[in-house]
């Protein structure tokens, strides 16, 4: 019975590739499509919620095992990688509220989106995401708990820039996906680490053996973990992601970071539990991100004017004191914050846009006078903490100027030995470039570009295949091709003629005289 | 039905089940005699329905096929001629299994791709049926005259298929491709002809006897004669200085046919010489070095001439040149690996050739150009052509995820394992033919949009199903490669063990 937990990712995975398929096949497509994509969604997820639900309630009746495998997916050498999903506690728990949670947002999209470009998009990446996050919470194995995450991260890129033709949003998209990337860093080191040290990855495996190991290589695993937490659940130094991604439409922001993913971190330390344990260090960093972020994000929330903004810092200072709670060994505390947490954001950031309606007549309380008349606390809050222009110092900039460095090496050594590919150096970008180029007004026009090669190597190339052309045109094409036909042809010829000499009756005649003398001479 | 009844049906079945595949296409080819040549529809349906009926028959093989089995499956034996020995000997192994799936796969696919052909369809449709009746025949013979007759047999359709419904220089193309392919002909012919002078208690022309009575020959011959049969199968595969044949009639043959020709008919060659190298496996080693260079040289030139082809077809038509060079170089380094690797290749180069002919067919038939320079910007106008062309393009590279990356990395661990370093030459051709593929993708689909390239067609849903298909098993294959690795196994096993038994004095 455990073994139908897959199906609770499995569904809205179908159904997304039911929507990419059929969309790209266009056979749904524009208004007429949306009801079927509505319906495909809406089924799918729902049949998850059914599932989850059941499942939930067989695990509290106490009839299920804690984990279910379904056998291997990787096997080399020493090293398994298995398909297991964890089906008791948390696990099943957080399933079945994250499928309510999608099943509400995708509900709300249908309407939401009617009739904007992009809708069958829009339900093909939701439903995907729906997919990850519940592979996420139920994968009983780190690295199948990885691929639902950065499918989830993907999703998140795809859906904030959205509306891509606009830079902004696809600026923002960019930024997010890197920042987030830091963090799976962190997880891949984690991944390789307990490959490593404790040849699997099943998340129970880690817990049971985080005991055995040494502290300082318990910590350090459990660092690695805590980084892909912090960078996921947007903790300090990571917190100005969160504010980008809200770009996206209302009910993707509201699932994504009010609802599921932005719990993702927290999800992940508190299913380590036993290996933090192990590691002292880990724990009072966590509280201290923890309580650095809640008090940086009440702080900046405090000056936010806008009702998106202002959720977002209320959301990632609430993650703040989540992992607060679990560096300070509150665990019950902290899955119970995030479960409640989850369902209020949800609702929160879903009734964002009608807010004004619903409060209509509530002024919004004033901040206490006294931190009101703190000049440079408002500066600070306005200005977001200068966190973002402090990691762009820090990080960005050194990078910017590596990659700089590099390009020059690439350009002026690399470049000139081996060859650009060409379309980086002579590709038109515009249709008046192209103009320009068909009246002649560039010199080496397009017809002259083509297979030549630029550097040492590329002409190298260039050279090679003209001699090689020419090889084949005189000596095969030319060469055997035609002169096999010719000859073809004259040895035809030569039989037709020695056909023509044979009919002629003198020598039919002679013919008849040797053969019967053949046959006389064989008597 | 009862299960027995359905066992005893299928034991009944399997005696002939080679023979029902074989002559299917065949009869289809009769009844079209039949049918009056201005009933277009009737012909179509018909000829489609004989070729769907031979790639079911043919997936009801593959169900059956046993993959652990090394002996030939499915069987049948009738003398045909006591005095010489010959015999109508049918039989499978996992080296002709994907073969035939391919065979009736691709003349499925490049019917569908012929529905817009509207001249003379009665002769074109017995033509196409009658050449899959011949590669059928070649891939299943188990008796080497058999085998001579249905390889002459794919001949004669192929030229007039060319000949009438080709392009420009059609006549030229024919001519040439017929005149190559009868005189490596004639070379194949000597070699068996050599080989039976040893065939001391006369047994016939059964592939299995004649393997033992190349045995009794002296080495010199035996080199010899594996070089007779390089020069035949090495016209169809094609070899390096033997392809001249090759561009001309890919490039003028009609689309559908291209897919053929490069499908199927370039693999009849690769068969033929990887069953020669198992029967003279002393010469094999002793002209390794000849080979090694043929497939590495080849491959290179290939690439540098698909190049530099402004023609789409001519450009894959060189690309297939590049790539049958990889299957040489598999047979070549006479080990399982490089074996496993060739008979791969033969089956993703089938794919791929394929899927690349059908697709630039489609996109001729829209806009009458095959000059490279001529498209621009199609992604615009054609987005699913765009997506297949390019999953075909980066699969026809080599990338991973595709099973053209799967057949290339078997034949380079394969090729490592017997040379080393020199597979720095497969590594170059590798990167040439990246560098078209790519140059392709960039010319075609990206750039500024052109007036005359605007309202062109994307993908009907027939051709979608068409091109899906192999796109969708060029993929498939890339992602889950073990039932196709496992299909010749065994097969492989059985090859080398054989040629470890011969090299024995």
């Amino acid at each position: 019975m455990a073994a139908y937990a897959t199906l609770i990712p499995l569904f809205p995975l179908l159904a997304a590739l039911l929507i990419g398929g059929l969309h790209f096949c266009r056979i749904i497509d524009g208004e007429a499509g949306e009801k079927t994509t509505a319906r495909l969604a809406l089924t799918a997820i729902g049949l998850s919620v059914l599932t989850a639900l059941g499942l939930l309630i067989a695990d509290l009746s106490g009839l299920l095992p804690d984990s279910v495998s379904y056998g291997a997916w990787l096997r080399s050498g020493t090293l398994t990688v298995d398909y297991t999903l964890a089906t008791g506690g948390f696990n099943l728990v957080l399933a079945s509220l994250f499928s309510l949670l999608l099943l509400v947002a995708i509900r709300f999209s249908v309407n939401y989106l009617h009739r904007e470009a992009g809708f069958h998009r829009f339900f093909f990446i939701l439903n995907l995401f729906a997919a990850a996050m519940l592979l996420l919470v139920l994968s009983g194995n780190a690295v199948f708990t990885f691929i639902a995450w950065e499918i989830a991260g993907v999703c998140s890129y795809w859906l904030i820039a959205y509306a891509y033709d606009r830079p902004i949003a696809a600026h923002n998209a960019t930024r997010v996906f890197v920042t987030n990337r830091i963090g799976d860093g962190g997880f891949i080191l984690a991944i390789c680490l307990a490959l490593a040290w404790l040849e699997n990855a099943d998340w129970q495996t880690i817990n049971l053996s985080a005991a055995d190991l040494e502290p300082g290589d318990a910590t350090l695993l459990a660092l690695s973990f805590a980084v892909a937490a912090f960078a996921k659940s947007a903790q300090i130094p990571f917190t100005p992601w969160l504010a980008r991604a809200m770009e996206g439409p209302t009910p993707s922001s509201a699932i994504f970071y009010g609802g599921a993913m932005i719990h993702a971190g927290v999800f992940l330390i508190i299913q380590l539990e036993p290996l933090f344990m192990q590691a002292p260090l880990a724990m009072s960093l966590l509280t201290v991100i923890g309580a650095l972020t809640a008090i940086y994000s009440y702080w900046v929330g405090l000056s936010q004017t806008d009702i998106k903004s202002s959720q977002i810092f209320a959301t990632s200072a609430q993650l703040g004191l989540m992992f607060a709670e679990c560096g300070l060994g509150f665990w019950t505390l902290a899955a119970w914050h995030l479960c409640a947490h989850a369902v209020v954001r949800c609702y929160l950031l879903l009734t964002a846009p009608s807010i004004l309606h619903n409060t209509h007549g509530q002024p919004i309380q004033p901040v206490a006078p006294a931190l009101a008349n703190c000049r440079w606390a408002f500066i600070a809050s306005l200005q977001r903490g200068w966190l973002e222009p402090a990691m762009d110092w820090l990080l960005v900039k050194p990078v910017l100027r590596l990659a700089k460095d590099v390009r020059y090496i690439d350009e002026h050594i690399v470049d000139k030995a081996l060859g650009a590919p060409a379309p980086a150096i002579r590709a038109v970008s515009s249709l008046a470039q192209w103009e320009e180029q068909k009246m002649g007004a560039n010199l080496d026009s397009q017809e002259d570009s083509f297979a030549q090669g630029s550097g040492l190597a590329g002409k190298l190339a260039q050279w090679t295949a003209a001699l090689l052309n020419w090889f084949e045109y005189h000596f095969i094409l030319r060469g055997i091709g035609r002169d096999s036909i010719r000859f073809g042809r004259r040895l035809g010829q030569a039989a037709n003629r020695f056909e023509q000499l044979l009919l002629q009756p003198r020598y039919l005649a002679l013919f008849v005289l040797i053969t019967l003398m053949v046959a006389l001479g064989y008597r | 039905m009862s299960l027995e009844c359905l066992l005893y049906w299928t034991l009944t079945t399997t005696m002939v089940m080679l023979s029902a595949l074989l002559w299917t296409p065949a009869l289809g080819a009769i009844l079209l005699v039949l049918v009056s040549g201005r009933n277009s529809r009737l012909i179509r349906i018909v000829a489609n329905l004989f070729s769907l009926a031979a790639l079911l028959l043919a997936c009801l093989l593959l169900v059956q096929f046993d993959a652990n089995d090394t002996a030939l499956q499915f069987s049948e034996f009738y003398p045909l001629n006591p005095k010489l020995g010959s015999a109508y000997a049918l039989g499978v192994d996992g080296l002709s299994m994907p073969m035939l799936v391919l065979a009736t796969l691709l003349t499925c696919i490049s019917l569908l791709a012929s529905f817009s052909l509207s001249d003379s369809i009665k002769g074109y449709h017995i033509s196409v049926l009658l050449l899959e009746f011949g590669m059928l025949g070649v891939f299943m013979a188990q008796d080497w005259a058999l085998f001579y007759i249905f390889w002459e047999v794919t001949l004669i359709p192929l030229f007039f298929l060319i000949d009438r419904w080709g392009g420009k220089r059609r006549h030229a193309a024919s001519l040439n491709f017929v005149l190559y392919t009868m005189g490596g002909s004639v070379f194949m012919l000597l070699s068996l002809l050599a080989i039976s002078q040893y065939d001391l208690e006369n047994q016939g022309s059964l592939m299995a006897s004649m393997g033992q009575a190349a045995q009794n020959m002296p080495e010199v011959e035996q080199v010899l004669v594996l070089l007779g049969f390089l020069i035949g199968f090495g016209v169809k595969m094609p070899i390096f200085p033997l392809h001249g044949w090759l561009p001309l009639a890919h490039v003028e043959a009609p689309s559908p046919i291209s897919i053929l020709l490069s499908g199927i008919l370039l693999k009849m060659g690769a068969y033929g010489l990887l069953r020669c190298v198992v029967m003279l496996p002393v010469a094999a080693k002793l002209i390794q070095p000849l080979l090694v260079f043929l497939a590495l040289f080849g491959m290179i030139y290939g690439g540098l001439l698909a190049w530099r082809q402004r023609d789409l077809k001519a450009m894959v038509a060189y690309s297939s040149l590049s790539h049958m060079g990889v299957v040489l170089l598999g047979i070549a380094s006479l080990n399982e690996t490089g074996f496993t690797g060739a008979i791969l290749q033969m089956t993703a180069h089938g794919l791929i050739a394929g899927a690349l002919f059908l697709l630039v067919g489609l996109l001729y038939e829209r806009t009458h150009t095959r000059n490279i320079q001529d498209y621009s910007s199609l992604v615009q106008v054609m987005p699913r052509f765009a997506t297949l062309t390019t999953l075909t393009l980066l699969a026809a590279m080599g990338l991973p995820g595709s099973v053209g990356f799967i057949a290339e990395l078997h034949t380079l661990i394969g090729g490592f394992q017997q040379w080393g370093g020199l597979m720095v030459f497969f590594s170059l051709s590798i990167l040439i033919s990246a560098a078209y593929a790519m140059r392709t993708i960039g010319l075609l689909f990206t750039g500024p949009v052109k007036p005359q390239m605007r309202d062109i067609a994307d993908l009907k849903s027939l051709e979608l199903m068409a091109s899906g298909v192999l796109v969708g098993g060029i993929v498939l294959f890339g992602l889950l490669p073990a039932p196709l690795i496992e299909l010749s196994t065994a097969t492989v096993g059985k090859m080398l063990l054989v040629m470890g038994e011969r090299r024995l004095p």
